[in-house]
């Protein structure tokens, strides 16, 4: 299925923060609570886990700040309280139980590109012309469904969003 | 003298119980498979064809495990009765690899019924991927195996069997490495693999050296 997620936009809180002109980016960061997070005892990524956007993205009417999905409060698991849902971009982008936002000059660092540079990248768009290095990214299965079906540019909001990377060449900003 | 002392007798039945016990867990995942896709269940999570292909693979390593285990399980109990089950444990490691390799082709690549994945994708994966690649190499190294495990191809082989059956040395290692590669970042369950396995064989090298000092070491 697709997932229905309840939330704000993003826009709305960056508003209130009245960003200057040297504000590029938007980075993210989780909670750090290895007792209650016990997979933030092992170093599989370097806790705690962040993330970025770029300004325009942050501020794209389609960017939200997910409080709840299939029309409950958010669970844990699931990044409560709050978390960020990009629909366009690969899931990894959709940081969990955010503490903290804060608007940066330069590029935030993002925990998985850190982690493999030559697998995650910054931008992560929905692309099924560009494979990741292990696997191909051309079919996707959705969640409750068998058969696989294609993979749609932008996660199919290439109407909404793609005049963001209008220049951009998408195989290098992966 | 064997460590433990004493040739203990093999305990009635066990035969039959070993298969028994080596059926229920791909019983008990094909049942979450059809359960989950079909009738919207929850066993294996939201991605049950990935859950089902991980854990039929992880059966076959266990298998692959349990069939490297009886040589040196042997030495040290003394239990020589356990060698004529090592066949039992063999085929059914290749049973679990098939289920795994079928469970990749048929429900998750959709080979037979999706568009997106044809010939061409299939072998663009294959080739393309190392991680397939090795995979695909472990799997038809067992085939020999499978098919030369009865009692007929043993006597006809003769001494050469001993020599082709040592392709489950590579198997085993070839399938912790695809294993391996196959992980987001998580390396924790093949790490375990490949020291169990490391010790494994390096206890089979340790002996083949002690046996030949021995055989050398002078009247």
């Amino acid at each position: 299925m697709v997932i229905p997620w309840r939330g704000i936009q993003l826009s709305d809180v960056i508003k209130r923060a009245q960003p200057t002109a040297a504000a590029k980016f938007v980075e993210f960061t989780t909670l750090m609570d290895p007792r209650q997070m016990p997979g933030q005892r092992i170093p599989t990524l370097d806790w705690p886990y962040n993330e970025g956007l770029r300004l325009d993205e942050a501020m794209h009417p389609l960017t939200m700040l997910a409080t709840g999905v299939y029309g409950r409060e958010l669970p844990n698991q699931n990044g409560a309280p709050l978390r960020l849902v990009v629909p366009w971009k690969y899931g990894f982008k959709g940081i969990k139980s955010i503490v903290r936002i804060r608007l940066t000059a330069t590029m935030p660092k993002t925990a998985w590109s850190e982690a493999i540079a030559s697998e995650y990248g910054f931008y992560a768009n929905v692309n099924p012309a560009v494979d990741h290095p292990r696997w191909s990214q051309g079919s996707e299965r959705r969640i409750g469904e068998f058969r696989r079906r294609a993979t749609l540019p932008f996660n199919g909001y290439a109407d909404q969003v793609a005049s963001l990377y209008s220049g951009m060449d998408l195989r290098k900003n992966y | 003298m064997t460590p433990l002392g004493g040739i203990a007798k093999q305990p009635r039945g066990f035969g039959v119980l070993l298969i028994i016990a080596a059926t229920i867990p791909a019983a008990l995942i094909a049942f979450a498979i059809i359960s989950d896709l079909f009738y919207g269940s929850r066993h294996l999570g939201s991605d049950p064809i990935k859950e089902g292909e991980h854990l039929f693979g992880n059966w076959t390593l266990r298998l692959l495990v349990a069939t490297l285990a009886i040589t040196p399980l042997r030495r040290l109990t003394g239990w020589n009765w356990l060698a004529k089950h090592r066949r039992t444990l063999g085929l059914f490691a290749f049973g679990y690899v098939v289920l795994h390799l079928l469970t990749w082709l048929l429900l998750d690549m959709q080979f037979f019924i999706s568009e997106f994945v044809g010939w061409q994708e299939l072998k663009t994966d294959i080739l393309k991927r190392p991680y397939i690649t090795i995979g695909m190499l472990a799997f038809v190294l067992l085939i020999p195996l499978a098919v030369t495990s009865t009692k007929g191809m043993i006597a006809r082989l003769g001494k050469r069997w001993r020599t082709l059956h040592r392709l489950v040395y590579v198997s085993a290692v070839l399938g912790v490495i695809h294993f391996w590669m196959s992980v987001k970042r998580d390396i924790t369950e093949p790490l375990i693999f490949a020291l169990i396995i490391a010790f494994l064989l390096g206890w089979r090298i340790r002996e083949s050296r002690l046996k030949r000092r021995s055989a050398v070491a002078p009247a």
